[in-house]
């Protein structure tokens, strides 16, 4: 089970990017001071600064990185996961690399745009926060996403003119759909109204 | 209306409600409540002979309660589908409707509710909103004076399908009112009741004021408003039209309505802003523009689907401008006022949004999920030493923990939603999450921690909610402490007992344990199961006389950034309010006592190798900081 130790014996080969995202993050923070407290974390090989990392210029570079210094692991130093990890994910499986050996520390949200008034401050976590991400990063193990089944088949919760919309082009689609409606008649607020604008026709 | 209930590919189901939603994106098993309506679907032709010698009348929702209905009924005779259904509440059961009905033998007073199960792929909710109740504002007299009305209750008023069969006249004397007033932003844009914006309620007023002039160009109307929204295409222009058509607009929030007891007329009592002066007008009858509030059972629905509500009840969508019509759960959508308020447009561009969101799902045979599944070291695991144990069956919220005594636990994968609450529970470290391992996290707190820890504040936050929180806080620029140091897992169940003493072992200032509300929880019970064990936590730090505040409980969803801001700059506040030394010698006095409590072993998979990982790293970002 050595697969699910956490560690695997490889030596981490890893590759840093801190990202500047226009002035969003370089507005408070030097970035280039957070690449140079990189440069000396355990396993990191390769460490730079972008202007846009999400942007193809910044993603082609990861994956340029990954085959000029033999990446095996990386980690942005950016914005929130839920914003742009879907997108590193994908550059640096381009690039070879399984997705979940990229790592992100989120320096924008939960960093430069909530510590603008302590710069000093931020720079500090921006750096631990980009280590924390290194020491992930080097624990971290190739994973498959898991695929599974899709039932064809869609419920619309609610037959208001939102909900009959939704359930028409679905199933204009071709799909089958459940339409669902609490009250004994669909049609919601809209069958109450009189005419509407602009049309000012019957709403029904 | 029509057409969807002639689209062959759509399966209409009224009086229907959702009882339950269970499963993943591409494999939902929802429960539905088909309700009894004692006539049977296929039989009932429409005809009403039923209704029409019912000798029962209560007021009909429909019609805004201003017309009755009878115990049978339609709702309107435009009903979709055209089935009638009795009101088990109002009906006398005097068997009048069986006769009427005849051979066609639609009615059956035997019919129960029913519980129906679907396998559904995608869900789009489209749940609309509900209207505030103007009666709570006194000031305005809905309720007492008769010709204060809702506009909504005009709405039916002024409709040909309606109880007067679209003539306008005062409930106090049945005569056409000639002088009227809308009053805009009632319960709206209002601090006592809903601060937002109804969103639509401006050119409904200017839609009715138009009705109202060109079915009678001599009724003199005013609308009374705090500003006019008008920003779509072609609004504007309509409300120059309004205004050319000789509509009046007076920019003032009424203040309070009196009526004459006589008359029944109403008067206006309003700030003009335009003029700087108070004032009085007499008008035959007024219209509430009242708030759109969220439905009354969204809080119900929000737990049954497990989506989150932003502030203000309607649901919150997984991003405000990247993914407006999706949920945080995978496979389930928004779509109209659910969201928030909406017109009629809006909402059907949104229906067309959603369901090309959906689209993508269902058009797929399969669909990817994410592999951060728990998976069981066997030889780890007592139970197969014939011991019993069973703690990570019964943490688990979804049964996805195959156990039995005699034989090493087993995740099923298909099952594993990776919320990781089996992984902390398991007291002898048998199992781990993928993507989330002890070592991993072990790592990541020593990195965040190596420097100055009793400055800092170790802040766990789950995946969905207060992970989501922080964020938000920063998109708002909600300024808080920089000595918070996050850490990310799916679930506050993941959460372990170990990574809390651990961060206090390792000198931590304070720790924040915060995750979604019970109700908001993507793992139905996750949250349960970590705030039980943050409790415990918490008093043990109690009776280890820790001071109070620097471990920290606090439950923030996705849409309270200002309560992230908050909770850390109060966290900030107790080590600020604590001299450096009283704290570090309070750090050193608990040390022992946590490192005791403290279960994780070294021989537990990757642990050992990410305690020597962390020292070198330690070193590393300590040469690095003291060089700069």
């Amino acid at each position: 089970m050595s697969d699910i130790t956490g560690y695997e014996n490889e030596e981490p080969r890893i590759g840093v990017y801190i990202c500047h995202c226009g002035s969003n993050i370089a507005g408070v923070i030097d970035p280039k001071e957070v690449v140079s407290f990189s440069e000396g974390l355990p396993g990191v090989v390769r460490a730079t600064d972008t202007l846009y990392a999400c942007a193809d210029s910044g993603q082609k570079l990861i994956k340029e990185d990954i085959k000029k210094y033999n990446l095996n692991r990386v980690v942005v130093s950016a914005c929130s996961v839920r914003m742009h990890e879907p997108t590193f994910r994908a550059a640096v499986a381009e690039a070879g690399l399984n997705p979940f050996l990229m790592e992100m520390a989120n320096i924008r949200e939960q960093c430069t745009w909530a510590h603008g008034h302590d710069p000093d401050g931020a720079l500090k976590k921006a750096k631990d926060l980009t280590a924390s991400a290194v020491a992930k990063a080097t624990f971290l193990t190739p994973l498959d996403m898991i695929t599974v089944p899709v039932t064809q088949k869609a419920l619309v919760i609610g037959a208001g003119v939102a909900g009959i919309s939704s359930a028409l082009d679905l199933a204009e689609q071709g799909i089958e759909t459940i339409l669902v409606e609490k009250e004994p008649t669909i049609g919601g607020v809209m069958a109450q109204l009189n005419k509407t604008f602009p049309t000012m026709d019957c709403s029904i | 209306m029509v057409d969807a209930a002639r689209q062959s590919k759509i399966d209409l189901r009224a009086y229907t409600e959702v009882e339950r939603v269970e499963g993943f994106v591409g494999n939902f098993k929802v429960t539905l409540r088909e309700k009894a309506k004692y006539v049977i679907a296929d039989r009932c032709n429409g005809c009403g002979d039923c209704s029409s010698v019912c000798p029962i009348e209560v007021p009909n929702y429909f019609e805004l309660n201003i017309a009755p209905r009878k115990a049978i009924y339609v709702p309107m005779s435009q009903s979709v589908p055209l089935i009638y259904s009795i009101d088990m509440d109002a009906c006398i059961k005097c068997f009048k409707c069986v006769e009427a009905c005849g051979p066609l033998e639609a009615i059956d007073f035997s019919q129960e509710d029913k519980l129906v199960t679907e396998d559904i792929g995608a869900i789009v909710v489209a749940t609309g909103f509900s209207h505030f109740d103007p009666s709570v504002m006194e000031e305005y007299g809905y309720g007492k004076f008769p010709n204060v009305i809702t506009s909504m209750e005009m709405e039916r008023l002024n409709n040909s399908a309606g109880p007067t069969a679209g003539n306008l006249i005062r409930p106090s004397d049945n005569k056409n009112p000639q002088k009227l007033a809308f009053i805009n932003c009632v319960g709206s844009r209002d601090k006592r009741f809903n601060e937002g914006c109804s969103n639509f309620c401006c050119m409904y007023s200017i839609k009715n004021a138009v009705l109202l002039k060109q079915m009678n160009p001599k009724v003199d109307i005013t609308i009374y408003y705090m500003d006019i929204r008008t920003p779509s295409k072609g609004y504007e222009e309509f409300y120059d039209r309004a205004r050319k058509m000789g509509i009046h607009f007076t920019q003032g929030r009424p203040s309070l309505i009196t009526e004459d007891p006589e008359t029944y007329n109403l008067y206006v009592h309003s700030e003009d802003i335009a003029l700087g002066e108070v004032i009085e007008h007499e008008y035959d009858m007024i219209m509430l523009n009242t708030a759109a509030i969220p439905q009354p059972d969204q809080n119900e629905m929000s737990s049954v689907l497990n989506v989150a509500q932003s502030p203000g009840g309607w649901y919150m969508e997984y991003h405000p401008k990247l993914r407006p019509m999706d949920s945080p759960t995978d496979g389930i959508f928004f779509a109209g006022a659910c969201q928030g308020p909406k017109d009629i447009p809006a909402s059907v561009a949104q229906g067309s949004a959603a369901a090309s969101r959906a689209g993508r799902i269902l058009h797929s045979k399969e669909w990817e999920i994410e592999p951060t599944v728990a998976v069981v070291w066997p030889d780890r695991c007592v139970s197969a030493d014939g011991k019993s144990c069973g703690l990570c069956s019964k943490a688990c919220p979804y049964g996805a923990v195959d156990y039995a005594k005699g034989k090493a636990a087993e995740i099923i994968t298909a099952k594993c939603h990776g919320c990781g609450a089996c992984v902390a529970e398991c007291p002898h470290d048998a199992i781990t999450q993928l993507h989330f391992t002890d070592a991993q996290i072990l790592a990541q707190m020593r990195a965040l921690l190596a420097e100055e820890p009793h400055k800092k504040i170790l802040a766990f936050r789950c995946h969905w909610c207060s992970y989501g929180g922080a964020d938000l806080a920063g998109t708002s620029h909600f300024e808080y402490t920089a000595n918070e140091r996050g850490m990310r897992v799916m679930c506050s169940a993941r959460m372990d007992s170990d990574f809390i003493y651990e961060a206090y072992r390792l000198g931590a200032g304070a720790v924040l344990y915060s995750g979604c509300h019970p109700q908001d929880c993507h793992y139905i019970t996750g949250q349960l199961i970590g705030a039980k064990r943050a409790k415990r936590l918490s008093t043990i730090f109690e009776r280890m006389q820790m001071t109070p505040g620097r471990f920290r409980i606090a439950w923030i969803s996705a849409a309270e950034g200002d309560k992230y801001a908050r909770v850390l700059n109060e966290m900030q506040a107790v080590l600020d309010n604590m001299p450096e030394e009283q704290l570090l010698e309070e750090i050193e006095r608990l040390k022992p006592e946590v490192t005791k409590r403290l279960r994780r072993f070294p021989n537990v998979p990757g642990v050992q190798e990410a305690m020597d990982f962390s020292d070198t790293m330690v070193t590393a970002i300590t040469t690095k900081e003291s060089a700069a």
